[in-house]
């Protein structure tokens, strides 16, 4: 046994240890609890903490590959690989933030026209779109065909790892952890209807009696996830290209569990292992089958789906590009939420640059769109080649943007991140459109949607070979696609046959089956421009 | 041009990882009257190798760099191969793929690009490649290396990977003949994975594999 003492900005807590488990581990059932992007294996480096004071164990392979020479003199440990043996004092360097929802401001929503008027006395509907680090929600008022409020928070299941696959085998391999993570999923939707039932409407609004329906969408691995079911089939690639069944059984459980006695609980069918819902509802959202052929759906997140509307057929993938986008397993990375580096901007007075965070708070690290303009401006300056390399070796701590603030600091490590991320998506991109008989310069419309949401700077996105450089004014940015089509489908008749429309004109590619498509990927590590001749059309 | 500066302009296009650089120096190199097999075996070995020690004393280990080196090493040297005046003494065989519901290829493909360059056969089994596939083309092909490749905790431990790669071969009698390498991710952060799952080596990149995999190669080979 062993007694730890905790320190973090709000205060210090003490814990009593018992048997040898990780610092991690022991801090995971605590408010002290820290971040994860890879499940605690010791290859994101997101659980930084300071050793005051104690007896450990050694530094290991995981650390010394993470952690400079210099900060670990400094103290500097990572949980995940600290056992817990003896007394021990430490301080979080990054303690994970308190869950926080926020409301989405309706005009970054389409104003969804032609409604059915629903009857009776259960007339509200909820749409949910159950992302792997976001979830958000949109409460209507399906009688006069009103959106009422929409909100987002954090995804509570991100303890247990940005990969997503890590937190099947979690579940899978213990049963109660898997309960334990449907019951996060289950808990937050609920919380965030109940966020917009009593912040966004007051005591006198909506009562849950009063909700009708609720969909929710996702991709498969969190839908199995939230209903316990699929779970053996997402861990065999055989399966991922077939459907996979996530229905929720008894409803009435959940109906119970969530209060809503009224409300039907339906979850769209997902294409295939893959692909989930979410990109179905994201392709209604955007109306990308009405749109013209050469319409193009990247949506962007650890797992980034792409779909790619030719006239006549949806070619649908997906590529993992690893959750740089997101902000984890960066050395100062974080989700798009308050204190996220969104933009970097070059100083108006020449020499530097400042950076802007989501809320206005103080810097606590890079979301996406922070990256991509880090490094397309250190890129543009000539302090980063296009091999990743930087052209000066970097400070240990990584090259500051703003020298002022330490957490503004970019690695050698996160660019190469950043590079391996960029070039799973253009290339994935590439092969679509090759798939399909188009190119480059055949793309009517690029829809980027997911982790960027509507703060990606476009040109620096092209300048890195991110996206290609099409005429700007087709690349358009959606905050919340996947949540405008799940709304759509809330609002239709059969809310099922909405995406299940969408799925009848899809045709699955799974990328790591065709030969080549790791050349196009190494061909779109190196920082520069996707030239627009490396994909073109093919027949007439 | 002279060799010396051959040799500087084609390692800095090689550190700098611009293929078309790195191509244009081959040319000039060929025009300079150099052979196929000097090219590969004065230019893109070394240059690689040096290259390659450059970025793994980085303390930020860059894959996305290693990648590009070794793709680059591999164009140019299938680029020679095929302009050999006659057919390189092959050093021996490996049977390469990624372990049961591992989908993930590009590691195996680098490992794959480091050997072609050091004149090993490889036969690439693909991706989610079961243990009974491992072996049978193991046996079929004569090889005397079995390379799994493992990007995640879950496909490098599992009962279907590598460890029933080593029960099939103790099964059959077979463990004389092969070896067993694997590599991937998870064993970078835990350098005694390997043998917990009962393979014979790993190693952390595409030119150390190289190296381990010629060792290995020289000790079941008579």
């Amino acid at each position: 046994m062993a007694t730890l003492l905790v320190g973090t900005p709000k205060g210090q807590h003490w814990l009593t240890v018992e048997g040898a488990q990780s610092l991690r581990e022991a801090l995971e059932e605590t408010e002290a609890r820290v971040p994860t992007a890879c499940g605690g294996v010791g290859t994101c480096g997101a659980c930084v903490v300071r050793v005051v004071s104690g007896q450990t164990n050694p530094p290991t392979a995981a650390e010394r590959r993470k952690l400079t020479g210099e900060e670990r003199a400094r103290g500097l440990r990572l949980a995940c690989q600290l056992r817990v043996e003896d007394d021990l004092e430490i301080e979080l360097e990054q303690p994970e933030k308190p869950t926080s929802w926020v409301s989405i401001p309706l005009e970054e929503l389409p104003p969804w026209p032609g409604l059915r008027p629903v009857a009776g006395p259960a007339s509200y509907g909820v749409a949910v779109d159950l992302g792997t680090t976001r979830i958000r929600v949109s409460l209507w008022d399906r009688r006069q065909g009103r959106r009422i409020a929409s909100c987002s928070g954090p995804n509570p299941q991100e303890v247990f790892g940005a990969d997503v696959l890590n937190r099947v085998s979690t579940a899978q391999k213990d049963p109660q952890r898997g309960l334990e993570l449907a019951g996060l999923a289950r808990g937050a939707i609920l919380k965030a209807i109940g966020t917009i039932l009593a912040q966004e409407l007051g005591d006198s609004g909506v009562q849950p009696a009063e909700i009708g329906r609720i969909v929710v969408v996702g991709n498969t691995a969190m839908l199995a996830l939230l209903t316990g079911t699929g779970l053996p089939a997402l861990l065999d690639p055989a399966q991922w290209q077939r459907a996979i069944d996530i229905s929720p059984g008894d409803p009435s459980a959940w109906q119970a569990d969530w209060h809503l006695g009224r409300a039907e609980i339906l979850l769209p069918a997902p294409l295939a292992g893959f692909v989930g819902s979410d990109l179905l509802a994201a392709v209604v959202g955007t109306g990308l089958l009405e749109g013209p052929a050469g319409s193009l759906l990247v949506d962007v997140g650890t797992n980034t789906e792409l779909a790619l509307w030719d006239g006549s057929v949806l070619h649908v993938s997906s590529v993992p590009g690893g959750p740089a986008f997101e902000g984890a397993g960066l050395r100062f990375g974080l989700p798009a939420g308050p204190g996220a580096i969104a933009h970097v901007l070059p100083c108006p007075e020449g020499e530097g640059f400042t950076c802007e965070t989501l809320g206005g708070l103080p810097p606590r690290g890079f979301c996406g769109s922070g990256l991509v303009d880090a490094v397309a401006l250190l890129l543009g300056a000539g302090l980063l080649k296009a091999s990743g390399r930087f052209s000066r070796p970097a400070e240990p701590g990584g090259y500051p943007l703003d020298p002022a603030i330490s957490q503004s600091a970019l690695s050698a490590g996160d660019v190469d991140t950043f590079q391996r991320a960029k070039a799973a998506q253009a290339s994935a991109m590439e092969e679509l459109l090759e798939l399909a008989g188009l190119g480059w310069r055949d793309i009517r419309r690029l829809c980027v949607c997911g982790a960027f949401g509507r703060s990606l700077h476009v040109g620096h996105a092209q300048a890195v070979g991110l996206l290609p450089p099409v005429e700007e004014q087709r690349i358009e940015l959606h905050g919340h696609a996947a949540l405008a089509g799940c709304e759509w489908a809330l609002l239709a008749t059969d809310a099922n046959a909405v995406l299940a429309e969408v799925a009848s004109r899809a045709r699955l590619v799974n990328l790591s089956l065709i030969p080549g498509w790791e050349d196009r990927y190494m061909a779109h590590l190196r920082l520069a421009p996707i030239p627009l001749e490396s994909c073109r059309r093919v027949s007439p | 041009m002279s060799r010396a500066e051959l040799f500087r302009t084609y390692m800095e296009a090689v550190f700098d990882t611009d293929k078309a650089a790195a191509f244009a120096v081959v040319r000039a190199a060929l025009e300079e009257g150099m052979t196929p097999e000097q090219i590969v075996f004065e230019l893109v070995v070394p240059a690689t190798e040096d290259t390659m020690s450059a970025i793994t004393k980085d303390p930020d280990a860059n894959l996305a760099q290693h990648f590009m080196t070794a793709q680059i090493a591999s164009e140019v040297t299938e680029w020679m191969l095929e302009r050999f005046s006659q057919p390189p003494e092959i050093l021996g065989r490996v049977v390469i793929g990624t372990s049961s519901g591992d989908l993930h290829s590009l590691g195996k493909r680098i490992v794959s690009g480091c050997l072609k360059s050091l004149m090993v056969d490889v036969i690439d089994l693909g991706v989610n490649v079961s243990a009974e596939q491992f072996v049978e083309a193991a046996l079929k092909h004569d090889a005397q290396v079995i390379a799994i490749s493992s990007m995640m905790v879950h496909t490098a431990t599992g009962e279907n990977g590598c460890q029933k790669v080593r029960k099939l071969l103790q099964s059959q009698g077979l463990e004389g003949q092969f070896r067993v390498i694997v590599g991937g991710a998870p064993f970078r952060f835990d350098e005694e994975l390997y043998q917990k799952i009962g393979a014979d080596a790993w190693a952390a990149d595409g030119i150390s594999a190289g190296k381990v995999i010629t060792d290995l190669i020289r000790g079941v080979k008579p």
